[in-house]
């Protein structure tokens, strides 16, 4: 595969699993905003403003719509949920002839019809039907990757890039709730934001069969970091970055694989050998943060083997 | 040609609501109409399929068409204000209709004059025989801008120059086709043929079966087989469309030949060369490249030998080229015989190289560089079309009927001072066909451009693209400038 290819490839895919990331935390806030009281709703906006990391774009008078509109609208943020979009659309145009005509469609039709909202106001008609929509069309997209598209080296790289993305997200995220961006946040977590936390991660129902309905902290962070099962937990992605990597660039030689496959190795080793007390008890930030650096790690180590290496390395 | 077209008669039921209310009839040939009322018997099914549409259903389909484009992104970008938009390059839904005797003729016609142009080609670049013997001035050769002296000598596979070619002809009033241009560079416009056919053919399902339309969705395996026969290697050919990129306005149709043949789509970037080797660079290691299939003008393609500020091209691929080691299709030099003075001279190129009549005439052309006919021109300029030699996409040229008389003035200059560099035509009025139009049907001028493959073999897939001015009255065909494009049914019989 070119080393192009595997690129735009990647990158598709991190900015698709970052504009689901955006909508889903958009779409369970303005579902739940309703039942709690001003500051509570005011706390939780401040958590998912921090979870995106997009605190420079906050004012102080900014009302829900004004913040939604910013996170998920404004095309001149780089990091809006539309913004991300518009990125993932630009990379599958770049590798066209790579995917089928199914997921060019899907991408490109979920993209028109949400690129005018930057500028009308028609969406505030019904915000949080706009945003289920739009995930469920996000979901749509992901399955139509998986059901035509062969999975071979390119699909990989898909895997690669929505899963560095997820672990990553998914650590930003708790460490809002568990970690060092805690603290900014006036008002401590309720029952009710630790509900929002797993419909943020579209956890709720899944945490329900393994803990019942029983709603502890600890349990929450555990199940997000560790359950092997659950599509939205670090460890699981932790296992599809492995697997991505055992099957990518299978002709290159052992040597430039090498330096990739110590760091997935380091990587596992970490998710699988530690222990929730452990986290709770204190390193829980310390143990996010290096989750998180890892996969920058690994993204490194994957460009400099494969995809921008030196011709006069190989030749 | 057209006396032997049999007439069947529509009267339109209920006067006012027929969709012809503004079809008028001008001076040129019409596909469809012979004469007011009077269809043309190979459009009698179209005529009919519409009549008995409901009355927005037209319309309808017609929204339906565009849609489709947009959502498969069959869309050229147009810059701005800095904000790009995209637009699609609209599909007219009423296919253009061609006989199976006039495609023929076509047929064989293009098929002669890709044979007398490669021959053309092979014979400037090595003995010049054509030039000694002094049918073509050797300035007007070695002058041009698209004479490649690095080419000299240099073999090509079955002296195959041009392997891909998109010639226009348009259809006088006579009824005769007549070529207009040869494009033996990188032309385009095959994949809107493949795609109009598509949406043509789902809206229109039950008279595209009783038409017995000839297929081209073979077109993609057809060119895959040219481009494979061009290179002696035969065990696991590495075939690549080379592109400038996401933001060339051709960019769908390099990603839709890539895809549809199975071969890689790369961009200069992707491309190295080492050892005068072409190689392409793989998450796996470099992966050597054969065939190079490319979209990008001669003066880009090699930022060592010809324009050093591209970015496009690729660093020492012309040495891998004069090595031997890759193929380029179509070869580095062919745009000195799509020159529009070369042009004039090809039907006797024809009768030069192959002792044949050319089959299909050109447009009468003067030539500026002959005194006689320098004269006619600056004494008509009111009437004919003056094109610069080396241009093309309508670039350089004084559209005479429609230019003021000052710009007129100031072109006259022109002429006078650089006659070798202008050839003049007159005003052709391009036949007209059905159109949809603000609801109703109206004609609108049409040219003609179908795709030639030639190497081992020459190969024409019957059909082509059908470019139409959608302005009432133009007679500009160009997508930059308000055309469109029809689908173009060659039927079996």
């Amino acid at each position: 595969m070119l080393s192009r290819v595997a690129d735009s490839l990647y990158w598709m895919n991190r900015y698709l699993e970052r504009a689901e990331h955006i909508a889903r935390l958009i779409a369970v806030k303005l579902e739940t905003t309703v039942e709690q009281s001003r500051e509570d709703a005011e706390a939780a906006w401040a958590r998912v403003v921090a979870a995106l990391s997009a605190e420079h774009h906050m004012t102080e008078s900014a009302d829900a719509m004004s913040v939604t509109h910013r996170l998920a609208f404004d095309w001149h943020n780089d990091s809006s949920m539309l913004a991300s979009l518009g990125f993932a659309r630009d990379n599958a145009r770049q590798v066209r002839d790579q995917l089928t005509i199914e997921v060019w469609e899907n991408l490109n039709r979920l993209f028109l019809k949400l690129r005018p909202l930057a500028d009308d106001k028609s969406w505030l008609r019904n915000p949080p039907r706009l945003f289920r929509e739009t995930l469920q069309a996000l979901h749509a997209l992901e399955g139509v990757t998986n059901s035509t598209l062969s999975h071979g080296e390119g699909w990989y790289f898909l895997e690669l890039g929505r899963h560095i993305e997820r672990a990553q997200l998914v650590c930003r995220l708790l460490d809002v709730h568990f970690g060092t961006a805690r603290s900014a946040i006036a008002a401590e977590p309720t029952y009710f934001d630790w509900l929002v936390l797993l419909k943020s991660c579209s956890a709720f129902e899944p945490y329900c069969t393994v803990y019942t309905a029983t709603i502890r902290p600890e349990k929450i962070a555990e199940f997000l970091l560790f359950d092997r099962e659950f599509p939205h937990s670090v460890r699981y992605s932790v296992d599809r970055i492995g697997d991505a990597l055992a099957r990518v660039a299978p002709g290159a030689p052992p040597t430039r694989r090498a330096a990739v496959e110590r760091l997935a190795g380091r990587l596992k080793a970490t998710a699988d050998f530690t222990q929730i007390d452990e986290l709770m008890s204190g390193s829980i930030a310390r143990f996010l943060a290096g989750i998180a650096a890892q996969c920058e790690q690994i993204h490194e180590a994957v460009y400099a083997a494969y995809i921008t290496y030196g011709a006069e390395t190989v030749l | 040609m057209s006396s032997a077209v049999k007439l069947t008669r529509v009267d339109p039921a209920e006067p006012g609501h027929t969709p012809y209310t503004n079809y008028r009839l001008g001076a040129a040939y019409d596909e469809m109409f012979a004469s007011a009322g009077a269809v043309r018997m190979h459009y009698a099914g179209l005529a009919q399929s519409l009549a008995d549409l409901p009355g927005d259903e037209l319309v309808r389909r017609q929204q339906a068409c565009e849609t489709s484009f947009l959502h498969q992104g069959i869309t050229f970008t147009v810059y701005s204000d800095k904000q790009a938009t995209e637009r699609i390059i609209p599909t007219d839904l009423l296919p253009r209709i061609v006989t199976a005797g006039e495609w023929d003729r076509i047929e064989a016609g293009l098929k002669q004059r890709i044979r007398a142009l490669n021959h053309f080609l092979h014979d400037i670049y090595t003995d010049g025989r054509v030039l000694k013997d002094g049918l073509i001035p050797r300035s007007m050769i070695y002058g041009s801008k698209h004479y490649r002296r690095e080419m000299r000598g240099l073999p090509v596979p079955h002296d195959a120059y041009v392997n891909v070619c998109g010639t226009d002809l348009v259809r006088r009033e006579d009824g005769a086709f007549v070529v207009l241009e040869d494009n033996l560079r990188v032309p385009s416009g095959v994949s809107y043929m493949l795609a109009n056919r598509d949406v043509v053919r789902r809206a229109f399902p039950d008279l595209f079966r009783a038409q017995a339309v000839r297929p081209i969705d073979h077109y993609p395996r057809e060119l895959l087989a040219t481009l494979k026969a061009l290179t002696p290697v035969r065990d696991d050919v590495s075939i690549a469309v080379l592109t400038p990129g996401v933001f060339n306005s051709a960019y769908f149709e390099h990603a839709f030949l890539a895809r549809q043949m199975g071969v890689e789509l790369v961009e200069g970037r992707d491309l190295l060369v080492n050892d005068n080797v072409v190689y392409a660079r793989t998450t796996s290691g470099l992966k050597r490249i054969d065939v190079i299939y490319r979209r990008i003008d001669d003066d880009f393609i090699d930022p060592l030998i010809f324009r050093d500020d591209s970015a496009l091209g690729v660093s020492g691929l012309f040495n891998a080229y004069r090595a031997g080691n890759v193929v380029i299709a179509n070869a580095l030099d062919t745009g000195v015989a799509d020159d529009k003075a070369v042009y004039a001279y090809v039907p006797r190129l024809i009768r030069y190289y192959l002792s044949e009549e050319p089959i299909l005439e050109n447009v009468e052309t003067f030539l500026c560089r002959e005194p006689k006919s320098l004269g006619h021109v600056l004494a008509n300029l009111d009437k004919v079309v003056v094109k610069a030699v080396g241009e093309s996409g309508g670039y350089g040229m004084l559209v005479g009927p429609h230019a003021s008389k000052a710009e007129r003035e100031a072109f006259a200059e022109k002429l006078k001072a650089d006659p070798e560099n202008y050839i003049a035509q007159p005003t052709i009025q391009l036949s007209t066909a059905p159109t949809v139009a603000d609801g109703g049907i109206e004609p609108r001028h049409v040219d003609l451009r179908p795709f030639i493959l030639h190497g081992e073999q020459t190969v024409i897939v019957p059909g082509a693209l059908t470019r139409v001015a959608l302005k009432r009255g133009s007679l500009v065909v160009n997508s930059s400038q308000g055309g469109g494009s029809k689908d173009t049914w060659v039927l079996s019989n």
